[in-house]
C-alpha cells in the first residue's frame, strides 16, 4: 500500500521536486541524489508508521533536508562558512499542499536540459530523466540504447553543465528564440521516437504518454507561445490516430486508410483547443502549419469522405515557403501523387536523391510507393527490399512485406 | 567563471606576415571589442602566423622540438581572450562578439579553477 502511495507520489511529482531543488541549489546530481534519498526514506517510514497526508509535500521536504545536509557537510570539508540554516517548517507549511510548497521550476529545469552547449544526443534523454522523472532504463529502452550507454551519456552532460558554468535560468529576450527552439526540438525528437511505432507496443509505448505530459506542461508554462501550443496540438492530434494505426493483424495502416471511427475524440478536442489558440498567436507559424496538417486528417468523421489530400498539399506549399527541408518536400510529395499524379511526385522524389535521407525510412517507403503506382517493379521491389533491411519497427515491417508481396506475383 | 575564448580562423585573409589591410581591419575590430570587454577582460593576445610557431611533442617520455604549429588545419588558434563571466550564457554572449573577418569559430573553455 505504501509502495503503491510512493510510485504515486514519484510519477506525479518526481519532476516537479528534482526540478524545484535542482533550481534552488543550481546542481543537478545533487537534486537528484537527495530526491533518491528521501525515496529511499520514505519506503522505511512509511511502512513502519501512517504515511502522511501529503507525500509529495514529505517527500520534497526530506529531500530538501538531505541535500541541506550534504551541501553543509561539503561545505564544511571546504573550509566555508555554512549558510544559516533552513526555517523550520512553519504550521501554515506543514498544512499546506505540495502544489503551494514545491515551487513549479520545471520551466527552469528544460532550458538548462536543451541548453544548445548540451550535447544534442543527450538533451532529450536528461529533459525526460530530470523532469519526466523517467528512469534510465526506461529512457534507454525508448532510444534504443543499453543503460550504461544512456547513463554515461546523461553523466556526460550533466558534468558539461556543471562545469561550463551552464546557468539555471530562463533565457533572456535576445536569447529567447533560439533557446526555445532547441527546447521545441527537443521534445519533436523524442516525440517522434514514439509515434515511429504504430503498435505503440514496444519500448516507446509509455513514452508518447510522457510526451503529451511534457508539452503540457510547457504550453502550461508558455500559454502565448505559438509554437509551444502548435506542439501540444501535433502531439495530441497524432496520439488521437493512434487506434487506428493498426488493423487486426497487426499491420500498420496507411494515413489516408485509417478509419476515423476508432479516432480518439476527446484527445482531438484537446489538440483543437491547442491549435486554435495558436492560430490565433501566429497562424503561419511551421509548426502551426504542422498542426493544421494533423487536424486536417483527424476532420474526417469516416472513410467515405474524401481525404483531405488537395487541403494537405496547400498546407506543406505553406511549409516549404518557410524554408526548404527535404522532409517537408517529401511528406508534399505523398499528396502530390495523390492531386496530380504519381510521376509528377516521383520526379519531385528523386530531385531528393543525395539529400541525406538514405537511411530515412519514409524516404524509401514513399519512392517504393511512387514506383509501384507508374509501374516500375523491378525498382519499387529493390526499394521495398533496401527499406526491410532498415530494421522497421514490427507493424512496419508486415505492412512492407504485404506491399512487396503484391508485387511478386 | 572564468573563461578561455579561442579564436580560429583561416589566417591565410590576413596575408603571410599578418600585415596586409586585413590585418589592420581586425586589429581596430579588436581594440573596439577591448574597450567594450571592460573589467571583463582578464587578459588576451594575438598570435603571429603559425609558420612563426613551434611545437614541442612528448611521446614515451622523449621531447622533440618541431616547426610549425600542433594540429595542421584549415582554420588556426589565431589569439585568445581571457574573461570573467557569471555563467556560460554570459560567456556566450561575450564570445558572439568576438570580431572575426570571414568565417571562423571561437572555442569558449571554462577555466579550471576559475570557478
Amino acid at each position: 500500500m505504501s509502495a503503491d502511495l510512493l510510485a504515486a507520489a514519484v510519477r506525479q511529482a518526481g519532476g516537479r521536486i528534482v526540478a524545484a531543488l535542482a533550481a534552488r541549489y543550481r546542481d543537478l546530481d545533487l537534486a537528484e541524489e537527495a530526491f533518491a534519498e528521501a525515496c529511499a526514506r520514505a519506503a522505511g517510514a512509511w511502512s513502519r508508521e501512517e504515511p502522511p497526508r501529503d507525500a509529495a509535500a514529505w517527500l520534497y521536504r526530506t529531500a530538501e533536508r538531505c541535500a541541506l545536509d550534504w551541501l553543509r557537510r561539503r561545505q564544511v570539508r571546504q573550509r566555508l562558512r555554512p549558510d544559516p540554516p533552513p526555517p523550520t517548517p512553519t504550521v501554515e507549511d506543514e498544512m499546506s499542499d505540495d502544489a503551494s510548497l514545491i515551487p513549479d521550476e520545471r520551466l527552469r529545469l528544460i532550458f538548462v536540459c536543451c541548453h544548445p552547449a548540451v550535447a544534442p544526443e543527450a538533451r532529450a534523454a536528461l529533459t525526460l530523466r530530470l523532469v519526466c522523472g523517467l528512469s534510465t532504463l526506461e529512457i534507454a529502452e525508448a532510444f534504443l540504447l543499453t543503460e550504461a550507454t544512456l547513463a554515461q551519456r546523461l553523466v556526460r552532460a550533466k558534468r558539461k553543465i556543471a562545469e561550463a558554468g551552464v546557468p539555471f535560468e530562463i533565457p533572456g529576450p535576445d536569447a529567447w528564440p533560439e533557446r526555445l527552439e532547441a527546447v521545441l526540438s527537443t521534445i519533436e525528437i523524442a516525440y517522434s521516437k514514439a509515434h515511429e511505432d504504430a503498435a505503440g507496443a514496444g519500448p516507446h509505448a509509455a513514452y508518447a504518454e510522457e510526451m503529451l505530459g511534457a508539452t503540457r506542461v510547457l504550453a502550461e508554462l508558455l500559454p502565448r507561445e505559438p509554437e509551444v501550443l502548435a506542439l501540444a496540438a501535433t502531439v495530441r492530434y497524432a496520439e488521437a490516430r493512434r487506434p487506428a494505426r493498426l488493423d487486426d493483424g497487426g499491420v500498420m495502416v496507411p494515413l489516408a486508410e485509417q478509419d476515423p471511427r476508432f479516432f480518439d475524440r476527446a484527445r482531438i478536442a484537446e489538440a483543437e483547443a491547442y491549435l486554435h489558440q495558436a492560430a490565433r498567436l501566429n497562424p503561419a507559424g511551421p509548426r502551426a502549419l504542422h498542426a493544421a496538417i494533423h487536424s486536417a486528417w483527424c476532420a474526417r468523421c469516416s472513410l467515405e469522405e474524401p481525404a483531405p489530400w488537395p487541403a494537405v498539399l496547400r498546407l506543406y506549399d505553406a511549409l516549404l515557403t518557410l524554408g526548404d527541408d527535404p522532409v517537408v518536400r517529401l511528406n508534399r510529395a505523398v499528396a502530390l501523387n495523390e492531386v496530380m499524379g504519381a510521376a509528377a511526385a516521383l520526379a519531385e522524389i528523386e530531385a531528393l536523391n543525395g539529400a541525406g535521407l538514405a537511411a530515412f525510412r519514409p524516404y524509401h517507403a514513399v519512392r517504393a510507393a511512387l514506383l509501384t503506382k507508374v509501374g516500375r517493379k523491378v525498382e519499387a521491389r529493390d526499394a521495398y527490399r533496401r527499406l526491410l533491411a532498415l530494421a522497421p519497427p514490427s507493424a512496419e515491417r508486415l505492412w512492407l512485406e504485404k506491399c512487396l508481396a503484391t508485387l511478386e506475383h | 567563471m572564468q573563461y578561455a575564448l579561442l579564436i580560429y580562423e583561416d589566417e591565410a585573409i590576413y596575408g603571410p606576415d599578418k600585415a596586409g589591410p586585413a590585418m589592420e581591419e581586425i586589429v581596430s575590430c579588436h581594440m573596439a571589442f577591448n574597450r567594450e570587454l571592460g573589467s571583463a577582460r582578464i587578459g588576451g593576445a594575438g598570435l603571429k602566423g603559425t609558420v612563426s610557431a613551434t611545437t614541442i611533442r612528448t611521446k614515451n617520455g622523449a621531447k622533440s622540438v618541431h616547426d610549425g604549429p600542433y594540429a595542421e588545419a584549415k582554420e588556426q588558434l589565431g589569439g585568445f581572450y581571457l574573461i570573467e563571466a557569471p555563467d556560460l550564457d554570459a560567456a556566450i554572449a561575450i564570445a558572439r562578439k568576438v570580431p572575426v573577418l570571414q568565417d571562423g569559430a571561437i572555442e569558449i573553455g571554462p577555466l579550471l579553477g576559475g570557478a
